[in-house]
């Protein structure tokens, strides 16, 4: 006969969801005296299959028993071993003793009684009133038809309170009520369902008032899911594949996959009737993903169809092993499959080819929404919508009209897509009207400059947009909602993302093609590649199998040949309209390196908001760590942190004392991060006070930039920014690099990134390294014979060492030497440029002046709202005539030729990861 | 390398000139058709334009202007022809609707195939998809612009349109 303490019974129960529990004795119990499982802990098991009237499990007789609160300790006696009092909330329960009817069911009963489904099986417990959501009226669009434990009947509209356990572990919850959907419970690995109701089921979980229900799953499955946990030696290469009903198999050996053939028992107007039910195939799942009119849905069932919103599709429930605890997974059926980029760089300019396969896996017609990152310096001037063979090219329209056709040619049944974009380095994705089982692919191209810093070209593909936070009041806010979410946001648009425990099938694939005209000495990425090379110039690059979840930025570094990089000028001149465009690549002056700086005021501001949970704020605090070691005496500094309000280290900057840095370590230490992300606090104490004419105040904001009122804060840094120079710096896996790059560019300064992969003292060593040495400040350009307009940046940034800046504009005359003057050190320094002659090669010019005067009139727009209409109109006209994407342009692609069968499509919004290192609790609008 | 990197260009480099390039690259075409067709029409509806060039030789590189009279058109998407050797998405260039005059556009394309892959007598080049609006029936007027050779010379070719409502599956 086995014993166990109480304490390995406390950690099961906490284990499997209970909050919170002050234990007050500790004894050795005989195992009969404790039954198996959380449920049984509250009552004894009662006779099989009938509906027991237990005695209490364990007993208080024997005097008061007073309960001990945190902090406290007694000593308990061996012969008090059965007095046990379990706690929580520092109220005394002894409601373990109370009478309860309870009942369990194994496996046989059920198939006894003729029942296939846990949920159907719970439905019958006499504590459970059945809750099944119907269609119409509810809030959750999702789930009509889920199957919901409510063990004391209340309202489950805001969540039944019933904990539903799979093995004492936590269920995935299904909606926003927090519910769990029994459907989602594999039937045939149910070995015994146990219900606890009664005071006891208070101890498991805040949401467990009104009870639990514990599904154990048969001891043969969990048999069978320890041998796919184990490691697959290599000399036998497993089998990927799916298992049968009730029955599981190992997927590589990086997964347990449990297929389920029992799934979908339930129809949305909440009756079992035979007509959905009639068209599921073994291994598929109705799925309902929008809330159709009842009249509609009682129309569908009189019909003998599924209805508008009903759905059947593919549904895979996997364990991944690596997890502490088996967990299912479910694998949601969206419809983006795929992401293919296809990039080539020649030069330091990118021409990248973006194509998402949209695929239909429902069994009615959909329109898939789709919310993607692109670079925010991307000129995006090519859509096309492929369908089979027949490539239908987009057409460049103003927002609303694209929009107005986009919904016409829906309304109609015709197949359509839309590009908008919402932020520059966010857009949005229609696609109307995809048939069952029918696929439409489109395919976006992009040019854009990379990025050069010490040697080394940066070419950058995000995956993901990052969760923003919107202040309230944002005027156009960027929602961050759950995926289940399925109601459209009137107030702004909404990235979807998956809960915790969810999948999907999209995965992407990224190939990039360098050719920068030098040899390339060194690479290095983010992701693992698999590198071919053509000769020392040429190589061509891809992602490794297993490296394709999308959920963190793509970023590829190159080094080319040693002192290659130089300012330079390069011309186009468009035969057809005879107009000139020109590029400078500004290069500091390799003197600078001689020179020292002066002493520098360096303000840290530190994003402590809650999507900097974690890894993030870990990597922002050890870059600042980092930082402060760099600092000289002479320099002073000053930490501020900001969230919801903002706080710092001291009232002004101070001086760069060892006893000021062991102060700001300590400060650091002490930081952690829950709240929104109101940065505009962090920028006014930042740069509110009043400037110290001894130092050059450099401002450093570590943020992942998740926000969105991005113009709010461009605005306030324009209007507060004074002589200081910002550095702006990311941190995570896939930071807004539009604020970022923005921020420092509004700053004259210059923006860095900090990936949870790279050391924060060479990120932050590296920015020393920039800033220890005087910059060129105050640029100006001599264009000789050329007569220059419309020229970007107009504020032209300081040169910093390592960092050359590309100034691009309009010209008429003849393009020749142009001088470079500033003032470095206190002295006069002055650079001829070489001009590598006009070419048509550079005919990638005209796209990237029009994309730099859209960049610089949407920071117009952001700083100067008075002028909104005329500057909108600008911007309109720009991208019309460059073919550009803006925020007042999409494209839109209608195929005419045919008509779809039936309704207009369901809307199914599709989810996406939360980027690596950020906690989806923290950063997702609940 | 840099004979290379010419070489790799000149592909993007010849779609950026495609539209402007012919305009000036190729003589005055031989014949520039013009087809009109008058439909009922209802408020709002969609239909395609497939536009055929009858050649009698092997077309290489072709250029159209379609416009609408009435003001009812909006072109919402241009498909790629029935020949493999135009498999790619034409190009172009809606200047006039950004000028706000009545829509029009123009469309071109061009093959680098080899002489035997290129289409000889009636293909169709390209497809218009366009929306209509209003109860005026539309006018379209269709002009061939150029139409040459894999060499760069005219080709006495014509081109027609034929109109279609979308059709249900």
């Amino acid at each position: 006969m086995k014993t166990q303490t109480i304490v390995q019974r406390i950690r099961a129960l906490a284990a499997g969801g209970a909050l919170a529990f002050l234990l007050v004795a500790c004894a050795s119990v005989d195992e009969d005296a404790v039954l198996e499982s959380p449920a049984a802990a509250a009552a004894p098991p009662p006779e099989a299959g009938t509906a027991g009237n237990p005695a209490p499990a364990a007993s208080n007789e024997g005097g008061e028993l007073q309960p001990i609160h945190a902090g406290e300790t007694r000593q308990q006696g061996a012969g008090n071993a059965d007095e046990i009092i379990v706690t929580g909330n520092r109220i005394r329960r002894d409601d373990f003793q109370s009478t309860n009817a309870t009942v369990t069911v194994n496996a046989e009963d059920m198939k006894n009684l003729g029942i296939v489904s846990v949920a159907e099986m719970v439905n019958q417990l006499p504590d459970n009133v059945a809750e099944q959501v119907s269609g119409p009226g509810t809030d959750s669009s999702f789930n009509p038809g889920e199957s919901i434990a409510n063990l004391r009947g209340l309202n489950a509209d805001e969540g039944s309170r019933s904990l539903v356990l799979v093995d004492s572990s936590r269920a995935l919850e299904s909606d926003a009520s927090g519910n769990v959907d029994q459907n989602m419970i594999p039937t045939a690995l149910a070995g015994r369902i146990e219900p606890v109701t009664g005071g006891a089921s208070e101890t498991y979980a805040a949401d467990a008032m009104n009870g639990v229900v514990n599904v154990i799953t048969e001891e043969q499955a969990q048999r069978r899911r320890q041998q796919a946990e184990a490691p697959v030696p290599a000399a036998a290469p497993s089998q990927p594949g799916l298992g049968g009903a009730g029955s599981g198999g190992n997927a590589g050996g990086r997964a347990f996959v449990a297929g389920n053939a029992a799934f979908a028992q339930q129809v949305a107007d909440g009756s079992n009737t035979r007509s959905p039910l009639s068209r599921v195939a073994p291994g598929e799942e109705l799925w309902i993903i929008s809330q159709p009119a009842a009249d509609e849905m009682m129309a569908a069932v009189a019909e003998d169809a599924l209805g508008p919103g009903v759905m059947i599709a593919r549904f895979i429930p996997v364990v991944f092993p690596d997890q502490p605890a088996p967990t299912f997974y479910r694998e949601i059926p969206l419809p983006l499959k795929h992401t293919d980029v296809n990039a080539r760089v020649e030069g330091y300019v990118g021409t990248v080819d973006v194509t998402q396969q949209f695929e239909n896996p429902y069994s009615e017609k959909i329109e898939a929404i789709y919310m993607f990152p692109l670079p925010e310096k991307a000129a995006v001037s090519e859509f096309v919508m492929t369908i089979g063979e027949r490539r239908i090219r987009g057409i460049l329209r103003g927002k609303e009209e694209a929009q107005q056709i986009y919904s016409q040619a829906r309304a109609q049944g015709y197949q359509a897509s839309l590009l908008t974009q919402h932020r520059p380095n966010v857009f949005e994705q229609k696609v109307a009207n995809i048939e069952p089982g029918k696929a439409i692919d489109i395919n976006i191209r992009y040019y854009e400059t990379l990025a050069y810093q010490d040697g080394w070209y940066s070419f950058v593909f995000p995956t993901v947009v990052g969760p923003r936070y919107n202040p309230a009041g944002s005027p156009d806010p960027l929602h961050a909602v759950p995926q289940w979410n399925n109601r459209p946001t009137p107030d702004g648009a909404a990235v979807r993302y998956l809960t915790p425990g969810m999948t999907t099938s999209h995965d992407i694939s990224i190939a990039v093609e360098l050719d920068p005209g030098v040899a390339i000495e060194e690479i290095d990425s983010s992701h693992e590649l698999e590198t071919r090379w053509r000769n020392d110039d040429v190589v061509r690059v891809s992602l490794r199998d297993g490296a394709t979840l999308p959920n963190k930025d793509f970023r590829l570094n190159f080094r080319v040949a040693g002192e290659t990089i130089k300012s330079n000028l390069l011309t186009y001149v468009d035969e057809e309209s005879g107009e000139g465009y020109f590029t400078l690549m500004l290069y500091p002056p390799a003197g600078l390196e001689a020179l020292r700086r002066q002493p520098l005021e360096l303000v840290f501001v530190l994003d402590c908001s809650g999507s900097m949970n974690g890894a993030p704020l870990a990597q922002a605090k050890a870059a600042i760590l980092a930082a402060l070691d760099r600092l000289e005496p002479n320099d002073s500094f000053q930490i501020i942190r900001f969230s919801n309000s903002s706080s710092q280290l001291g009232p002004r900057p101070v001086a760069a004392t060892p006893e000021n840095i062991l102060l700001a370590r300590n400060y650091l230490y002490g930081l952690n991060s829950e709240g929104g992300t109101e940065m505009i606090t962090g920028i006014r104490a930042a740069l509110g006070f009043p400037a110290d004419a001894e130092r050059l105040r450099f401002v450093t904001f570590l943020t992942d930039g998740f926000i969105g009122n991005e113009a709010q804060i461009l605005d306030e840094i324009d209007r507060r920014l004074g002589s200081a120079r910002i550095f702006s710096f990311g941190v995570g896996a896939s930071p807004n690099r539009y604020l970022l790059e923005r921020m420092a560019g509004i700053g004259r300064g210059a923006v860095a990134y900090l990936s949870l992969q790279d050391s924060g003292r060479m990120v932050m060593d590296a920015f020393f390294e920039r800033i220890s040495h005087p910059a060129m400040l105050d640029v100006e350009i001599d264009y000789g014979s050329m007569a220059v307009t419309d020229v970007f940046p107009s504020r032209l940034p300081d040169l910093f060492v390592g960092r050359p800046v590309v100034v691009t504009g309009k010209f008429t005359g003849r393009a020749g030497d142009v001088e470079l003057e500033g003032r470095a050190g206190g002295e006069r320094v002055a650079v001829t440029l070489d001009h590598e002659g006009n070419s048509p090669e550079h005919n990638f010019l005209p796209n990237l002046w029009a994309r730099l005067k859209i960049a610089e009139l949407e920071d117009r727009l952001a700083v100067d709202p008075n002028s909104a209409y005329s500057i909108a109109a600008e911007i309109r006209q720009t991208a019309i005539n460059y073919e550009l994407m803006s925020d007042y342009t999409s494209f839109v692609a209608v195929d005419a030729s045919t008509i779809t069968e039936g309704r207009t499509g369901t809307t199914v919004y599709q989810a996406v990861p939360v980027p690596e290192g950020v906690r989806y609790e923290t950063a997702v609008e609940r | 390398m840099r004979h290379t990197r010419i070489a790799a260009l000149f592909g993007v480099v010849a779609l950026g000139l495609a539209l402007a390039g012919m305009r000036f690259a190729l003589a005055q075409p031989g014949l520039a058709a013009e087809s009109a067709a008058r439909f009922t029409s209802s408020d709002v509806r969609f239909a395609t334009i497939d536009v055929y060039v009858d050649s009698p030789e092997p077309l290489a590189a072709w250029q159209f202007e379609l416009r609408e009279a009435t003001g009812s058109m909006a072109v919402v998407g241009v498909e790629n022809g029935e020949s493999a050797a135009f498999a790619g998405t034409p190009h172009y260039d809606l200047d006039a609707v950004a000028q706000g005059r009545a829509e029009r556009i123009i469309v071109a394309d061009y093959s680098l195939g080899e002489r035997a892959t290129l289409p000889v007598g009636r293909t169709r080049v390209a497809t218009v998809h366009v929306r209509l609006m209003g109860a005026q029936a539309p006018e379209f007027q269709l002009q061939l612009i150029a139409a040459g050779n894999a060499a760069g010379e005219a080709i006495d070719a014509a081109a027609v349109i034929e109109l279609q409502e979308g059709r249900a599956e």
